[in-house]
């Protein structure tokens, strides 16, 4: 069988094949990059996926030969934008009906762990996923993901994309950051807040982009972003880890590519005797790929949509889906 | 106080500390010391620890001052982010409220009440209640302990936010009727804050378990 899984929740269209294994055949993506300085825009954003979606699209078939055809088409329902999520779900309506084969409604972020674990080699982690939509900390239980910790305001991308916009780095924010950090020495104080096992970044952010404008130095200020930011969020994987008492750490989501937070996570992990199970690199963003993996356990869960009754949810929390494939054998 | 010369014995590894046993004569303590975390740049290692330590230990003592039953405060060493307080002998409550009888229950439930009472009309929020956090000895008058997540708060949401903990402590880990076992705990909160209080906070604590957005797994 043949899982064809598109992803259309904010900046990247993509499209993946993947076989009954869970082996990625194709993954093709596009991503709208907004000016710099400016955001990502919802409409804009709908138009590039529409631009680009038959290309992306024939060239993930391509890849498979001339004469197959997906089992199944599995697409991103949500969380995300909702301009973004339709077109994604528009095609994908259009080609379960013209293939005749099922639906597959799939969440953005249970997919950012399902093909994180898948590559991970991770079973039954302590999940932590960073990214633009997404700073949570869940573990599984009765068939849920449940959240453990997570931000109170602003996501871990988030803070880094608008402070990014701010000192006027190029999009992606995170990745812009992360380089100007490289030069930073000197930490600067900024507001450190950890409630529990929760997060909140808007105040760190508002103190950034007062030090900017009081001419500070960007790299030093990048620097601490990271520094204070990540440590933050590695304190309350640290407390939910002894908590859950769990024997491995996950990490995942796009801002899971930063070198700084996966070397903080990682000796988090360590040492109270957990595995760390990062995601690699090439996978941690948002991609075909990963609503294709998604996508194969919850059908093979029985999770299939009728077209007439398929929906996007531009909010859809996390803990709000059942993901019976989880732990992973 | 330089708390390098103690005699340390282990007794349990936190997230955030290190709990050691030891003797200053004339009393048995617990030297509570955080530890140096090597994910977190040194600089703003040191300032948290620092932070905290200070803030844990007034807390405690302004907590004691209202009334409640805490450990006490023997020394600060703020140098190794070490405070020092008495050893309160006795058992946790998480493992002894579904063994003990209904009648001793009903009372430690009124008198958690009564004790989460004086912190708050104090203006401390303990930030941590849970059945791990008590400790019973053997008169079973309950202490209150571990205020690395307390903070000084006036606000109905935090008073709530505490008793919620409290709540889903109690039926998330132990077999007790919620309705029954809150009744209680509200019951000796009443008498220690008053009514007007109790209501907003009982009422904060009923919303934020309707928020739903946290969950009874411990």
């Amino acid at each position: 069988m043949l899982f064809l899984g598109i992803e259309s929740t904010a900046h990247t269209f993509g499209a993946s094949i993947i076989d009954d294994q869970g082996r990625i055949i194709t993954n093709v993506n596009s991503t709208y990059r907004p000016p710099t300085g400016m955001g990502i825009h919802p409409r804009k954003a709908a138009e590039h996926h529409n631009e680009v979606s038959s290309g992306v699209i024939e060239k993930a078939f391509h890849g498979v030969g001339e004469e197959v055809s997906p089992d199944a088409v599995c697409y991103s329902a949500g969380p995300g934008l909702g301009p973004c999520l339709r077109i994604g779900a528009t095609i994908s309506r259009a080609l379960a009906l013209y293939l005749d084969k099922p639906l597959v409604p799939v969440h953005h972020g249970v997919a950012h762990l399902d093909l994180a674990m898948a590559a991970g080699r991770s079973h039954d982690p302590l999940a932590v996923l960073v990214s633009g939509g997404h700073t949570a900390i869940a573990v599984h239980l009765n068939k849920r993901w449940r959240i453990y910790g997570e931000t109170e305001d602003i996501t871990l991308g988030n803070l880094l994309d608008m402070f990014a916009r701010k000192a006027a780095l190029p999009s992606p924010g995170g990745v812009t950051v992360e380089l100007k950090a490289k030069e930073g020495r000197t930490l600067l104080s900024l507001p450190y807040t950890v409630k529990g096992n929760d997060v909140a970044y808007s105040g760190l952010l508002t103190a950034a982009i007062r030090l900017l404008k009081e001419g500070r130095s960007l790299a030093d200020i990048c620097f601490s972003i990271q520094e204070v930011s990540f440590a933050m969020l590695a304190e309350a994987v640290e407390r939910s880890l002894v908590q859950t008492r769990k024997k491995e750490v996950l990490l995942a989501g796009g801002v899971a590519a930063n070198k700084r937070l996966r070397e903080m996570i990682q000796l988090v992990a360590e040492d109270h005797g957990a595995t760390f199970h990062p995601v690699p690199i090439e996978y941690s963003g948002d991609c075909g790929a990963q609503i294709a993996c998604s996508g194969r356990l919850a059908f093979e869960s029985g999770i299939t949509v009728p077209v007439p009754e398929s929906f996007v949810n531009p909010r859809w929390r996390l803990d709000e889906i059942e993901v019976p494939w989880i732990p992973r054998p | 106080m330089d708390s390098s010369a103690l005699d340390l014995q282990p007794l349990h590894r936190g997230a955030e500390a290190d709990l050691f046993l030891s003797q200053l004569p004339p009393w048995k303590v617990v030297v509570k010391r955080r530890v140096r975390k090597a994910y977190r740049h040194e600089q703003l290692d040191a300032s948290i620890r620092k932070e905290r330590t200070i803030k844990e230990s007034s807390t405690i003592r302004d907590g004691k001052v209202a009334g409640a039953r805490l450990p006490s405060i023997l020394g600060l060493d703020i140098e190794r982010s070490t405070i020092i307080m008495t050893f309160i002998d006795g058992l946790l409550a998480r493992d002894t409220i579904d063994t003990m009888s209904n009648v001793r229950r009903v009372s430690l439930l009124e008198e958690l009440g009564r004790q989460v009472g004086f912190l708050h009309s104090a203006g401390i929020m303990h930030g941590d209640l849970t059945t791990s956090n008590i400790i019973l000895p053997a008169d079973e008058k309950p202490f209150m302990i571990d205020f690395g997540m307390a903070r000084k708060s006036t606000d109905h949401e935090d008073h709530g936010s505490d008793l919620h903990l409290l709540q889903r402590s109690l039926i998330a880990t132990h077999v007790l009727d919620a309705a029954s076992s809150l009744r209680r705990v509200a019951k000796g909160y009443r008498e220690v804050v008053g009514e007007e209080m109790a209501k907003s906070s009982l009422r904060k604590a009923a919303e934020i378990a309707r928020r739903g957005r946290y969950f009874a797994i411990r």
